[in-house]
């Protein structure tokens, strides 16, 4: 019963989204506010509809409803609670259902935070996410409904979640992910609608701002913990592998990061305007091709769902008319878009420009590399890989120039300003930036890697302008009275050296061994010494296994007892590594338990993993950044009713 | 100045020519590769009969006509349900097929060893229950003409020809539709 | 300098510890070891979905492991094992793709862009001589100027259109 009225509550949800899709639009054209008034109301009821679906698909996993096909192949009695809640959206069909609840929700949040815009830019702007939804909710209804029965013969019992999913990560990342690729849907349709209207100044950009900013904060976000998973499940030892999946959310977020800096450009000079646009589309446009990469199988990739053409195509057609829709709109209206904002080639604005031109090139790199297998083998040239070693090597290059101008952007005036300012400061700073990087990486790993130290040095540089920063501006106001947007860049800009410290510093100085180790064994790596106390049994609710007790001491003071597990899972008939990890501010200690061998002893993979920590620190500073421009109060409703006002 | 190069259709452009890229790609199977083998000379190998250590074959015997090469392996569950079918082709289409026996076990490096007798025995069972199309198998034990053959599991097989050369490579198994579409051609060129 | 000299001599101590265990793999030298770890990373398992031979337990990821390592201690360099890797399972077994006319987009593009780009904004800076007044703020952006000038007149002013006003008002508090 309860599966029956998720359904229907879902189609429910899709007769709102034709409603809004066509009505208030209807409104705006005949310049009726009782049209334009259905808006915001049937946006509400899209959300609470949806809500209550996926309460309903949360309900069955919840209680083991195994007559629906859902949960029957995705769950298992055995399975514990907060797994059977993740396993709600860990299939294909699920995971729609769970988009399609934060997509209502950005929806919702539009409507009823809001009400500072002008009426029919308001209503426009609820009439594209409208017309979004139609394409998602037909798409779950025809080819995907999760709520399809599996009467009359049902299972006993399901085949469970596999194991990989059964993580913390599995609850957490899947949502924050969906939330930023669906969030950036909002900065799209301030954009379309701009482009609608015809009417795009720059109070356009500041309303685009924080709904982009957060989107954005929440990709970061997702995109951070989907990189802390990898490494903590997957049992490799890995945080990144450029896999197509991984791929498919970078290029949004790098494209959504060139948005948010274009969009400052937009709202304080008012220049840079057609770009601007051009990134909001584009921004959007990427997370839906990352969708139908993860969801068609057109790629192989370690995490897609199981494939079906019969899907791929329907998201294909979704993705030409969103996107080839959207691009054919920007072709035609974007020549009458006019930036004023003149600015020379040393300035604010250049600067800006130079970071915009460095992410999209980037994403480039990354479409380029995700697509092109497939091009190159669907033109008859053959099959290639494209991984890690030419990823690495443009990723090395791009960051460079992109880092030293993050370094001193902040400091450069709007407009114009002379060359020669810059000189000293620069100069101070990077040899600063070089000593205090030989002296870190000489002390601490007594050996100074080429790639590590320029890595490292970037990070430092960019720390030490930003300080610099805001030293030289607290000379001028108070650092109290600095408006938040500007912590949250000063902030966002910090965070992104502890990545790029972390990546540096983790990528040249982790150490690794494999070994055979019988009870009472020892090994040495980088200073620890790791002794094989013994191997025992364990037994977990859906699961049993080995488990293999080592405790790793330094100088003869103990610093840690692992537990590295294999575990196996029957009713997936599934074998998996639970590595041990002892984190650490500068270093993470990761074992991994491999094959028992025949003549007894164990394999395991020791690692020592310097400075891994910082990508994930940093991942988050900068998410937390990206969050505390919502709170800046050019941003509040009241303010931007204010300007609307006037 | 005289440009007027629309840069503003040019995303357009781009995806609409990626759209076609991605609709013939949801029609062909990403996994699927042509072998780096095609057109060039069987490799080099001298491995033991599986039924006996002391007859040894070579490229010399093996390849003194056309000749299917068929990988596979009792563990294999695929290779169950081509086994019929080889059986049909060898009797009825007078197709030459030898098997390679590939053993996923045996890995003296890290202290484990296949029991031949057990395989022989395992295999004579399959065999007599499922059809026997092999002229005869050969024990790639260390799966060192597997890797020389760039094979990656069981079953695959390949198709070559008077000269010793690849001509046709298959992974999976090879069931009526995949020869009559794939191998046949290929099979009805060299055996002329 | 304390710091170091500890360092260092932990260094040194922990080098001379011996350890007890095997190594599953027994290298010839840490240069061995660190070709070994790159190539494993670098080439990728034919069978698997996305994985590289170092990371998955597939039989042909075995085998092209000791291969790997067998090849290296018959002295080949790192290229030699690739181009070995390539002859047997096609340039799908490397993860670095061949340089053609097709996959030099992939360097091509970028730079180009990049290149048209930076083009693209000189030409701009040198058609429009004459460029807005430059700010008299000195280090100030403009959004901090609004920040004054919104607590002096009590309301937020952000508008662009607005910002030679916004700049007067400043100059005024000053």
């Amino acid at each position: 019963m309860i599966p029956e009225l998720g359904n229907f509550a879902l189609y429910i949800a899709f007769a709102l989204s034709i409603l809004l899709s066509i009505f208030p639009a209807i409104g705006v054209r005949q310049n009726n506010a009782r049209l334009m008034a259905m808006a915001p109301n049937l946006s509400i009821g899209l959300f609470v509809f949806t809500l209550f679906s996926f309460s309903c698909l949360v309900y069955a996993f919840l209680t083991d409803d195994f007559t629906v096909v859902n949960v029957a192949q995705n769950s298992n009695s055995a399975l514990p609670n907060q797994y059977k809640f993740a396993a709600s959206f860990g299939s294909h069909e699920g995971s729609f259902l769970l988009w399609l609840l934060m997509q209502s929700g950005w929806l919702f949040a539009v409507a009823i935070m809001s009400k500072g815009l002008p009426v029919d830019m308001r209503t426009r702007i609820l009439t594209v996410l409208g017309w979004v939804c139609v394409g998602f909710y037909a798409y779950i209804i025809i080819s995907s409904n999760p709520f399809e029965r599996t009467l009359p013969y049902f299972p006993v019992d399901g085949r469970d979640l596999n194991p990989l999913l059964q993580d913390i990560g599995m609850i957490i990342h899947p949502p924050l992910l969906y939330m930023g690729y669906v969030g950036l849907s909002v900065s799209f349709a301030f954009a379309i609608a701009a482009l609608l209207s015809g009417n795009l100044d720059s109070t356009w950009a500041k309303w685009s701002r924080p709904w982009t900013a957060a989107a954005w904060a929440f990709l970061t976000l997702g995109i951070t913990v989907g990189s802390w998973w990898a490494y903590s499940e997957l049992g490799w030892g890995g945080w990144w592998f450029w896999d197509p999946v991984e791929n498919a959310s970078f290029m949004p977020w790098l494209v959504a990061t060139a948005l948010l800096h274009s969009l400052a450009v937009s709202e304080k000079r008012n220049a840079f305007k057609s770009w601007t646009v051009f990134l909001a589309i584009a921004a959007f446009s990427l997370s839906l091709l990352g969708t139908f990469l993860v969801r068609s199988g057109v790629i192989v990739s370690v995490h897609a769902f199981a494939s079906d053409p019969e899907r791929g195509i329907f998201i294909l057609i979704l993705l030409a008319l969103v996107i080839g829709g959207s691009l054919l709109l920007y072709s035609l209206r974007a020549g009458n878009i006019k930036s004023f904002g003149k600015f020379s080639i040393f300035s604010r604005e250049s600067m800006l420009w130079g970071n915009n031109v460095l992410l999209i090139a980037a994403t480039m790199v990354v479409l380029m590399g995700t697509l092109l297998p497939l091009v190159h083998k669907e033109i008859g040239l053959g099959t290639i890989s494209i991984g890690e070693p030419f990823f690495n090597q443009m990723f090395t290059y791009l960051i460079v120039p992109f880092a030293l101008l993050l370094g001193i952007a902040p400091l450069v005036r709007w407009k114009q300003d002379k060359l020669n300012n810059f000189v000293t400061k620069p100069v101070v700073v990077i040899i600063s930036s070089v000593v205090l990087t030989l002296l870190w990486l000489k002390v601490e790993f007594n050996d100074i890697n080429l790639l590590a130290a320029l890595g490292t040095c970037l990070a430092v540089w960019v720390v030490l302008f930003t300080l610099l920063e805001l030293k030289q501006t607290s000379k001028k106001v108070s650092l109290f009275k600095l408006p938040l947007s500007h912590y949250s860049m000063s902030l966002g800009h910090i965070g992104l050296a502890f990545v790029i410290a972390g990546v540096a510093l983790t990528s040249q100085y982790s150490v690794e061994r494999d070994v055979k180790m019988n009870t009472g064994d020892s090994a040495e790596l980088r200073g620890y010494q790791f002794t094989f106390d013994k191997i025992k049994n364990i037994e977990g609710p859906n699961y049993d296994g080995w488990a293999a007790v080592i405790s790793v001491t330094k100088q003869d003071k103990p610093v840690a007892t692992m537990l590295a597990e294999k575990r196996f899972y029957p009713v997936q008939r599934n074998t998996m590594t639970e590595a041990a990890i002892d984190d650490g501010f500068f270093r993470d200690i990761y074992i991994s338990l491999g094959e028992r061998l025949p003549d007894g002893a164990w394999a395991l993979r020791l690692y020592v993993k310097p400075y891994v920590r910082w990508i994930w620190l940093g991942g988050i500073i900068v998410a937390f950044a990206g969050g505390l421009t919502l709170f800046d109060r050019r941003y509040r409703n009241k303010n931007v009713a204010k300007v609307t006002a006037q | 100045m005289t440009k007027k190069i629309n840069f503003r259709f040019l995303p357009l452009v781009v995806f609409v020519l990626l759209l076609g890229f991605l609709l013939k790609g949801l029609f062909s199977d990403p996994s699927e590769r042509d072998s780096a083998l095609i057109g060039k000379s069987f490799p080099q190998f001298e491995l033991p009969d599986l039924n006996s250590n002391n007859k040894m074959h070579t490229p010399e015997t093996l390849l003194t006509e056309p000749v299917l090469v068929n990988v596979w392996g009792t563990w294999c569950t695929t290779c169950k349900y081509e086994l019929p079918f080889l059986t049909k082709l060898a009797n009825e289409y007078d197709v030459k097929i030898v098997g390679l026996y590939y053993d996923q076990n045996h890995a003296p490096e890290f202290g484990e060893y296949a029991d031949i007798p057990t395989i022989r025995v395992e295999v004579k069972e399959m065999l007599a229950r499922l059809g026997n199309p092999y002229q005869y198998n050969i024990l790639d034990l260390d799966r060192s003409l597997s890797l020389d053959l760039g094979v990656t599991g069981a079953p695959e097989s390949f198709l070559i020809d008077a000269n010793g050369i690849v001509r046709m490579h298959h992974m999976g198994d090879v069931n009526e539709r995949i020869w009559r579409e794939k191998l046949a051609p290929v099979w009805n060129e060299i055996s002329q | 300098m304390n710091k170091f000299v500890i360092t260092i001599g932990l260094l040194l101590l922990s080098n001379i510890a011996q350890a007890t265990t095997e190594d599953q793999i027994s290298f010839k030298s840490e240069q061995q070891k660190q070709l070994y770890l790159e190539l494993t990373a670098e080439l990728r398992c034919p069978k698997c979905q996305n994985q590289n031979i170092a990371d998955s337990n597939a039989v042909v990821a075995k085998d092209m492991r000791v291969k790997t390592k067998q090849l290296l201690d018959e002295g080949q360099n790192k290229q030699q094992v690739i181009d070995y890797m390539i002859n047997r399972y096609g340039q799908f077994a490397h993860y670095q793709p061949p340089f053609n006319v097709a996959t030099s987009m992939l360097w091509l593009l970028p730079i180009g862009f990049i290149l048209f780009a930076g083009f693209v904004q000189v030409k701009r800076s040198k058609s429009k001589q004459q460029v807005d007044e430059p700010t008299n703020l000195s280090d100030l952006d403009d959004e901090l100027a609004q920040l004054l000038v919104s607590d002096s007149n009590n309301k937020i002013d952000t508008s662009a259109s607005n910002n030679a006003k916004t700049e007067a008002n400043v100059k005024d508090i000053k």
